[in-house]
């Protein structure tokens, strides 16, 4: 659907809120051609080193090179994430949804459960999972998941029993439709518009929680560079080597508020504002055209 | 005719509005004149998105959030420009001069509040009145506007209610600031017809003891002779027909005018005497998205001229005795002025 219409629109995309999460996802992608090291291979005899010409962000205490393990780190942040914020995504908008389609008896139960899920930071939910469970890369995503899908859950239920009372379902019911056919085509787009949207503010959260629970060791486990992780291996040396620890902290920073950015511009998004000055602009210079072009037709008529 | 010599209270002039969204730039009022005088009342008819509610809705700052306007012009009420005007001052403006009544008063109303105080605290705030005065003037009002029992309906909330009586709170609601005119924007769609012709008739009675002017948004032509003294004709943007209710209802000129009143079914036609209904006007409106040149009406136009595509047709007076009978198509100007001649000729 690339016609004229929408290449003369590309102009006015939120690129200053855009490209900085394109740019995560790039570098996560393409982590291992751009990668100038391998991320775990160890160099004894260039340990702790400064940035240099072979490694631009030095080297850790056990030689292995910063800018390969904070790019592979992006990798690892992002795979975590998605899987997590699917996983949360489906089980969430599944157990709302139906709550709220369902009603009475079940619906009370449903959302009880998702309330003591709530009433908990999810942290300690995950904490909790992983005591349960055991620490590994696996069981911190389930239980991440566990802690997160709750969330969803809410907001799905709130939307369909909004949507359910509207004369357009009533009108489907009347023509026959099946219940699976009113959920799906008529109620989970309006479910989807907002829990992805609040979904893409949720993914800075996310990766910040991934590096937390790495950071207390119960995540991704240490050969595999991640950034959490990395803050703790920098821990010993902050007072020596500060970038051991400031770099990859500046990389979650980074992430996280450009992934929050996003999600505001998206949840802005959904209030209908005007055009920006910009494009209203480009507009009415279009417009003035037009009307000269008619003039012109009309005078010689 | 010295009504003419009178500045007049509410004044438009070569209005353009258009309308930018992110998808189309839409054109919806495009070079508009019109005047209003006191204690007048001027019907604006025509089809649903032919510009009727931007026209008189945009130059007060009111159009829905979401889209970005552009408007040009001159836009006057009493002497003092619309246009230009800082939102603050237009809001204050708005508040003293007008008065507006919407379509459908269940959801222009507050539903959490009771109908007397939401009409109090605007009178405190526009005529800066204690709280005490405020209540009084509410029922005063909820009283003119005749609702029974004023001080029980005081404290009654919009739901309990039935949709005429709340559309009499609107009416009381758009009074409190005493204004100058009254904006009606299609105030009876949403009622009953018994309450229809109230509703009606208490907006002419207020327009006849407040020389209050009064601008009705309407596609109802019913409506409009019953209530209008001037009618604008408006079709995709542009006036087609603008004169006093007598000439443009009784005379139409414009083949769109001509159309719309045979559109109305005709009470005293009985069944097979008129097999056809009402004529209609074939075809629908056109995209106002692009500009094109020449008359907007061309398409459905039963009388359209080769050079009608050409160029736009000038706003043209019609010799009557009025003199305030414009229409904007030569060719249908040109034959009535025959039949004109020919008239006073046979006498």
């Amino acid at each position: 659907m690339l016609n004229k219409h929408s290449l003369s629109t590309l102009a006015t995309w939120p690129w200053a809120v855009l490209t900085p999460v394109l740019l995560f996802v790039a570098i996560a992608i393409f982590a291992l051609w751009i990668s100038p090291y391998d991320p775990t291979t160890q160099n004894y005899s260039a340990v702790l080193q400064g940035s240099s010409w072979e490694h631009w962000l030095g080297t850790d205490y056990l030689g292995r090179d910063l800018l390969s393990r904070i790019i592979t780190g992006a990798q690892v942040s992002l795979v975590a994430m998605s899987i997590v914020l699917i996983a949360a995504l489906i089980i969430g908008v599944t157990i709302g949804s139906f709550a709220g389609y369902v009603g009475g008896k079940t619906e009370l139960v449903l959302i009880s459960a998702i309330d003591i899920i709530l009433s908990l930071p999810s942290l300690v939910v995950a904490l909790a999972f992983i005591g349960i469970i055991g620490p590994g890369y696996w069981s911190m995503i389930a239980a991440l998941t566990m802690a997160w899908w709750a969330n969803y859950a809410r907001m799905s239920r709130a939307v369909v029993t909004s949507e359910l009372h509207q004369p357009y379902i009533e009108a489907a019911r009347v023509m026959g439709a099946s219940h699976l056919h009113i959920f799906v085509r008529h109620i989970l787009p309006h479910v989807l518009a907002l829990v992805v949207v609040y979904a893409s503010a949720d993914a800075g959260a996310l990766v910040l929680a991934i590096a937390t629970l790495s950071f207390l060791g119960l995540g991704v486990e240490p050969p595999t560079p991640e950034w959490g992780q990395m803050l703790v291996d920098g821990m010993n040396y902050l007072e020596q080597y500060p970038r051991l620890v400031v770099l990859p902290g500046l990389a979650l920073t980074l992430v996280v508020s450009s992934f929050n950015l996003l999600g505001e511009h998206f949840a802005l998004k959904k209030v209908p504002r005007g055009l920006t000055q910009r494009h209203l602009k480009i507009l009415k210079r279009l417009r003035a055209q037009e009307e000269a072009r008619i003039s012109e037709l009309e005078a010689s008529a | 005719m010295n009504k003419l010599k009178k500045e007049p209270l509410f004044k438009v002039k070569d209005l353009v509005i258009d309308l930018y969204t992110e998808q189309v730039s839409v054109r919806a009022v495009d070079s508009v004149n019109l005047e209003v005088n006191a204690g007048e009342i001027l019907a604006v008819v025509g089809e649903s998105g032919s510009g009727k509610t931007v026209m008189t809705l945009g130059p007060l700052g009111l159009l829905p959030e979401g889209v970005s306007v552009d408007i040009r012009g001159q836009s006057q009420c009493s002497g003092q420009d619309l246009l230009n005007k800082p939102a603050r001052e237009l809001a204050k403006l708005r508040g003293e001069n007008f008065g507006i009544i919407f379509q459908d008063p269940i959801s222009a109303l507050n539903p959490m509040k009771k109908v007397g105080p939401q009409l109090a605290s605007q009178a405190v705030r526009l005529r800066g009145v204690s709280k005490q005065q405020g209540k009084e003037i509410a029922i005063e009002l909820l009283q003119r506007t005749g609702i029974p029992d004023p001080e029980d309906r005081y404290n009654r909330y919009p739901h309990e209610m039935s949709g005429g009586m709340l559309q009499r709170v609107m009416i009381a609601l758009a009074l409190v600031g005493n204004p100058k005119i009254l904006i009606a924007d299609e105030p009876i769609t949403a009622l009953d017809a018994t309450v229809q012709a109230q509703i009606l008739e208490l907006l002419k009675d207020i327009q006849c003891r407040e020389n209050i002017a009064i601008i009705l948004i309407t596609h109802d032509i019913s409506v409009v002779a019953q209530m209008a003294d001037q009618v604008a004709v408006l079709y995709a943007g542009r006036i087609a027909e603008y004169g006093t209710m007598e000439d443009v209802l009784t005379r139409p000129v414009h083949p769109y005018t001509k159309g719309l009143l045979s559109s109305v079914p005709d009470l005293r036609s009985k069944r097979g005497e008129n097999a056809s209904g009402p004529a209609g006007i074939t075809g629908s409106p056109p995209d106002q998205s692009s500009l094109l040149p020449g008359c907007r009406f061309v398409e459905r136009c039963p009388v359209a001229q080769t050079f009608c595509s050409k160029f736009r047709p000038p706003l043209e007076v019609l010799p009557h005795l009025s003199q305030r009978h414009f229409v904007a198509c030569p060719v249908a100007v040109e034959s009535t002025i025959e039949q004109m001649e020919g008239e006073a000729y046979e006498q």
